[in-house]
């Protein structure tokens, strides 16, 4: 068990940094996931956990000792690769007790922990098998009981899920998840996968261009995404931008878009001054259907209707700009038709079009 | 019609090459297994008795026999030895040499653009000062300089098709680097670098100018061969014959290990 903490963290190739001063902390047993588009640093970052990569700068503590120039095999942690890397010279029973045997662990506790992590993951009946003739996700579980069998002080996955089909990614993902509720070993898991982080993590790291740009709680990361770039890269549908222009009323704070126009929770952003220049962020779930005289009710022409089973996406065009939504009355809908919709002010984002930083008062609760 | 034509000459055409090709091969093997006077007769025999003598003659004979032992010795030697330096620094080349490595590949492949004829009479004087000229050890060190440039050149694709996930899931382990190679990348590579093995036998085994020019008495068996070759009218055609079957046979058989092996890897397919 134990907490990492990553300080000033530098990583460079030849003089053109990919991670700049990166401070992290992950408590211990928190499984957190390193969230981020494809180059963002995630990889480079767990592999510099991993003792993999060698860092440039800064320091590396996992349970408060300094492991940043240990090689991978002293920092007692344990790793799942996405490719599986699994021995294929070795049967699965090889492969997973490699590293007990290696430091000469008495051979019937070996046996009583290979026993014990194949049953967890149900590889019994593949023990004697090389790794070639087994299922990608058989491989998978191979590859966890390998990590697992060794009780490490963390566990590191990269992009584990990757080469799995939607399916069987969802039913390991639920296993991992377990998994971790049982051992409660601190877990950083790199995905670019959001769904996949908002259903497993404890705490998202959302990384952009070697940069964190939010950590927080899945929930967190959702309903109050700390800049434009998190609002967008979070959440299926993808959320809707427009460009707005505030102005004070007695009623209130008002966004206006052309002829949209939505009304602001004062207290959410204090900042907001009459004529600033804001980007709205309006999530298709947060909008349903409404009457035309509502709060904040938007009026559209149904372009296209997107059915996802419970509910539909509706992708409406207003005034020039494409608008989605979601709503489960999706099948009485028509391209053509002419419909209402309505966000709630408490729902709505507001960033800096210069910074992309939310504007929402850090002081206000969630 | 014409498709008809087409599917013969389809079958015609490979048969009359492999035919040409097979010919002098084929008529080498019988010709190992006649007598002298089945052999030099006006119109060729393909019924005849057929004897082992030119092998017992060959086996006998003191020259051909050393230079059999001769080429087994050198061959081995080079290839081990050239397999023992080569490999490690292919794997080193695959692996760690960052910003040279292409230059190191490049500058051990180019040891093998001169021509030997260049290096063979330099090789002469160097040897006869250094005293090591007609010695089975002067041999194997020239055949090392191509012996290791091939193996490298043929073991570093080897290595890096090695997943380097699986070397960093050794290190992860606690494997320092040597026992990562030694336990994880050489039986990986192991299909692939017997290959190259195989190969650089084949080119040793066959070498002639270098063994001809630098050993006179410790001549090897294609040296031997050849000089049998210039006896003159009273050739013994047999004993060449007999003399090339068993030249041939050794990378025969390697060639033959070889296509199995790329065989069931084809097969297999990658994983």
């Amino acid at each position: 068990m134990a907490n990492i903490s990553c300080t000033d963290i530098v990583k460079a190739y030849g003089a053109h940094p990919v991670i700049d001063g990166l401070n992290l902390e992950i408590p211990d047993h928190q499984f957190v996931v390193f969230l981020g588009p494809s180059g963002c640093g995630k990889s480079t970052m767990l592999r510099m956990i991993a003792g993999l990569e060698d860092v440039t700068g800064g320091t590396i503590e996992i349970s408060d000792e300094d492991v940043t120039t240990l090689p991978p095999g002293e920092r007692d942690v344990a790793m799942v690769f996405q490719s599986y890397a699994l021995y294929p010279h070795m049967s699965v029973a090889d492969n997973i007790t490699f590293g007990l045997r290696r430091q000469s662990v008495a051979r019937d506790e070996i046996d009583r922990r290979l026993n014990h992590v194949a049953g967890l993951l149900g590889l019994e009946p593949f023990l004697d098998r090389k790794p070639k003739n087994l299922s990608g996700g058989q491989q998978q579980r191979v590859a966890m009981a390998r990590a697992m069998i060794k009780t490490p002080k963390v566990f590191l996955f990269d992009e584990p899920l990757s080469n799995l089909d939607a399916k069987l990614r969802e039913k390991l993902r639920t296993e991992i998840r377990k998994i971790h509720l049982s051992l409660k070993t601190t877990t950083i898991f790199v995905t670019h996968d959001q769904l996949e982080a908002m259903t497993i993590a404890d705490s998202i790291v959302l990384m952009q261009s070697g940069r964190i740009e939010q950590i927080g709680t899945p929930d967190e990361i959702f309903e109050r995404p700390a800049s434009r770039f998190v609002a967008d890269f979070i959440g299926t549908p993808a959320m809707n931008f427009l460009q707005a222009k505030i102005s004070v009323d007695p009623e209130g704070l008002l966004a206006t878009a052309g002829e949209i126009a939505l009304r602001l929770s004062p207290e959410m952003f204090p900042s907001l001054k009459d004529g600033s220049d804001v980007e709205l962020g309006l999530r298709p779930s947060r909008m349903d259907l409404c009457e035309p005289d509502a709060t904040n009710a938007l009026t559209g022409h149904v372009v296209l209707v997107e059915n996802m089973g419970s509910e539909g996406q509706i992708i409406t065009e207003m005034d020039g700009q494409e608008i989605s939504f979601v709503t489960k009355e999706f099948r009485r809908l028509q391209p053509g038709q002419t419909v209402h919709f309505a966000i709630h002010p408490e729902h709505i984002h507001v960033f800096d079009p210069k910074t992309g930083k939310s504007l929402r008062s850090p002081d206000e609760t969630l | 019609m014409g498709k008809l034509i087409g599917h013969a000459a389809m079958r015609i055409i490979p048969a009359v090459l492999v035919v040409v090709a097979l010919g002098p091969i084929f008529w080498t093997v019988l010709g190992a297994f006649k007598e002298l006077r089945d052999i030099v007769t006006p119109i060729p025999k393909l019924v005849f008795e057929p004897t082992i003598d030119n092998f017992v003659t060959i086996l006998r004979n003191p020259t051909i026999r050393d230079g059999l032992l001769n080429s087994v010795v050198v061959v081995s030697a080079t290839v081990l030895i050239g397999a023992l330096l080569g490999i490690p620094a292919a794997h080193a080349l695959a692996r760690y040499a960052r910003r040279w490595g292409d230059d190191i590949q490049f500058f051990v492949l180019s040891l093998r653009f001169m021509p030997p004829v260049a290096i063979a009479i330099p090789f002469i004087v160097i040897y006869l000062d250094l005293g090591i000229y007609d010695t089975l050890f002067g041999l194997v060190l020239v055949y090392l300089t191509t012996s290791v440039s091939t193996i490298i050149w043929l073991a570093v694709p080897a290595f890096e098709s090695v997943p380097r996930d699986i070397e960093e899931a050794a290190a992860m382990e606690g494997c320092p680097p040597w026992e990562v190679f030694w336990r994880f990348s050489l039986p990986i590579a192991a299909p692939s670098l017997f290959g190259a093995l195989v190969f650089t036998f084949v080119l040793v085994w066959n070498e002639l100018l270098l063994a001809l020019t630098l050993a006179a008495q410790n001549a090897t068996l294609p040296v031997v061969a050849a000089s049998i070759t210039s006896l003159g009218k009273e050739v013994p055609w047999g004993v060449i014959n007999a003399a090339t079957v068993l030249l041939v046979l050794p990378p025969l058989v390697f060639i033959g290990l070889l296509m199995g092996l790329l065989n069931s890897m084809v097969r297999s397919g990658p994983k």
